[in-house]
């Protein structure tokens, strides 16, 4: 068949990547998912551990473990993000075994000028939140990592915790309701 | 990989975490979500941000794509991916080990298979491994009979000599020699009993191959017959072949063309007291007739004349007699008789492997029969395999269950 005879009209670039550009594409489909993820799985270690350096090395891990192991990714077992996430997971979860002890750090130390810009009821509606926060079981602070701090939908957080969608959303109300409740006790 | 959802979710709930990610994506929310909303608000400016140091770090990491930095010690991953490169170590080895264990296995079994698979005749040609049951009474002193029977296997390709060609060197290997007693002064009447196997549609041609070894040895096809397709299709001949080359001819016919030799009994009798009798009666025969025609030239009267007519008539009868029982244990014992069954079986029958230099449809069946061993000794490590296999699934499987229900106990007990 002559090749010129099947073309559309009118098409002018071709859709052939170049050999360079074909040649590991898990490399590519990696490092995508490292700069759209990096931040949120921090975000999720560090909620979980409660301890900054530590979340350091197992996002750091949990990454060169996902790195590894690219290839063995499935795309039919779910989305990548999803498979990312149980990495770290697995990882902070190797931590907290490991360490076997209560971090007993919260958060970051709250920056003066950001409280300074905060009226001072929300400074306060904050402090509950943090407090009511640091009162969590590690199980539903997890949840709360997963949903406002790495940024997953429902069906992501159902991915990373092995549970239907439907189950997610009900702890992630459940969660939700006891973080309300705790900040109306603490006003 | 999430659950599927068997319950719908309820309804106050759905509206709520509605209400949450439209928040979160910064849309206006209905007033009674107004305190989840606030929360949703405050939990996501609590995110942490990432180091800027630890961002810049990850970054070189991933451009390096995580090789160690020369001359510097591992920060990250204590005991991770390391540990987990000396396991995977371990694990190919162990690997290695069985599959070089199994493979010992299945050769050892092939091997010994061999020789329990010969124990049968039939099963002995399709093994490949001679076997000879041999029963013996030497007839050396005085007469006596001897048989002995063979179980020989059908000669590889590989192994066939020059034997059509008239040497046997080629073929013993695997067809076991004729059993002779010693036979110096001695008269000794030998026969063989041998039975082939081939094709249906190779009976002919095996049929033709005997005469032309018959006809080659100067023998005698005494009786034949050839039945030719069908289910029953064979051949039988009753030979007599001169016993002075009877080794080298039952060597040419146990190495046909498209035959496999079933079983071969050889068999011989000592008659040397029996031919020395009738020689001796036949000696004192002719003496006695001597005596009496030297008798009959003497005689005078016609009564003497007529007695010694009768005894001379009854001597020449004898001698007769004598001369044609050593004339028939002659040639018993220059000619042996020998009887061929060829019985067609269902089964393949491999391609020619007479004599002759190498041929594509040898070269096939040297393939065949290589792949053949080859499928055997995998299924066979792969028998030995699979338990092992099954326990190294298990073992994993527990591991990785425990693993999983304490890293679950690690997140509870925080």
């Amino acid at each position: 068949m002559d090749p010129g005879s099947a073309r559309s009209q009118g098409v002018s670039e071709t859709l052939t990547a170049p050999a360079s550009q074909t040649r590991d594409t898990s490399w590519e489909r990696f490092e995508s998912l490292y700069r759209s993820s990096r931040d949120d799985v921090y975000a999720y270690v560090s909620t979980l551990l409660r301890d900054p350096a530590a979340a350091e090395d197992v996002t750091a891990l949990a990454f060169e473990r996902a790195y590894r192991r690219r290839r063995t990714f499935d795309r039919r077992r779910g989305e990548e993000r999803a498979w990312l996430f149980g990495i770290a997971r697995n990882a902070a979860l190797d931590e907290l075994r490991r360490r076997r002890r209560v971090v007993t750090l919260v958060t970051d130390p709250e920056d003066a000028a950001t409280a300074d810009a905060d009226d001072a009821e929300v400074a306060l509606r904050r402090t509950a939140v943090q407090n009511a926060l640091a009162k969590l079981p590690a199980r539903e602070r997890e949840i709360v990592a997963l949903k406002f701090h790495a940024g997953m939908s429902n069906a992501e957080l159902a991915g990373v915790l092995g549970v239907s969608e439907s189950n997610a959303g009900t702890l992630l109300y459940r969660t939700m309701e006891k973080l309300r409740k705790a900040c109306n006790a603490t006003a | 990989m999430p659950q599927l959802d068997k319950d719908p979710i309820d309804p106050e709930i759905a509206a709520t975490l509605d209400a949450i990610d439209a928040t979160l994506a910064g849309e206006p929310v209905d007033g009674r979500f107004a305190e989840v909303a606030e929360i949703a608000l405050l939990l996501a400016s609590e995110r942490p941000q990432v180091p800027p140091a630890f961002a810049e770090s990850m970054d070189a990491k991933v451009q390096r794509r995580f090789a160690p930095l020369d001359g510097k010690a591992r920060r990250f991953g204590a005991g991770g991916p390391r540990k987990r490169r000396r396991w995977s170590g371990v694990w190919q080895g162990t690997g290695a080990v069985a599959a070089g264990a199994a493979a010992i296995v299945a050769i050892a079994v092939v091997a010994g298979g061999g020789h329990g698979a010969s124990s049968g005749a039939s099963s002995s040609a399709a093994a490949g491994a001679p076997l000879r049951s041999l029963s013996s009474a030497s007839p050396a002193n005085g007469s006596g009979s001897a048989t002995s029977a063979h179980s020989v296997p059908a000669r590889a390709p590989s192994e066939s000599g020059s034997a059509a060609n008239g040497s046997a060197a080629g073929s013993a290997a695997s067809v076991p020699p004729i059993v002779q007693p010693p036979t110096s002064g001695r008269k000794v009447v030998q026969g063989a009993q041998l039975n082939l196997s081939a094709a249906a549609n190779r009976v002919e041609a095996v049929a033709q191959e005997i005469y032309n070894v018959v006809g080659q040895a100067n023998g005698i096809v005494e009786n034949s017959s050839v039945t030719q397709g069908g289910p029953g299709a064979g051949a039988n001949f009753q030979l007599s072949l001169p016993s002075g080359g009877l080794a080298e001819t039952m060597s040419q016919l146990s190495t046909l063309n498209y035959a496999q030799v079933v079983s071969r009994t050889d068999s011989s009798q000592d008659i040397t007291d029996q031919y020395g009798a009738t020689t001796r009666a036949l000696a004192d025969a002719r003496a006695l007739r001597t005596s009496l025609l030297k008798q009959l030239a003497n005689a005078t009267t016609t009564e003497q004349v007529d007695s010694l007519n009768a005894q001379i008539h009854d001597a020449e009868a004898s001698i007769s007699s004598d001369q044609a029982t050593l004339n028939r244990l002659n040639h018993s014992v220059n000619y042996s008789e020998v009887y061929v069954t060829v019985a067609a079986k269902s089964g393949p029958v491999p391609a020619s492997h007479g004599g002759g230099g190498f041929t594509i449809g040898r070269a096939a069946h040297d393939a065949g029969r290589v792949l053949t061993v080859a499928a055997g000794v995998a299924l066979i490590a792969i028998a030995a395999l699979t338990p092992v296999a099954l326990v190294v699934a298990l073992v994993w499987w527990v591991g990785s269950a425990l693993k999983r229900r304490r890293r679950e106990q690690a997140l509870d007990s925080v």
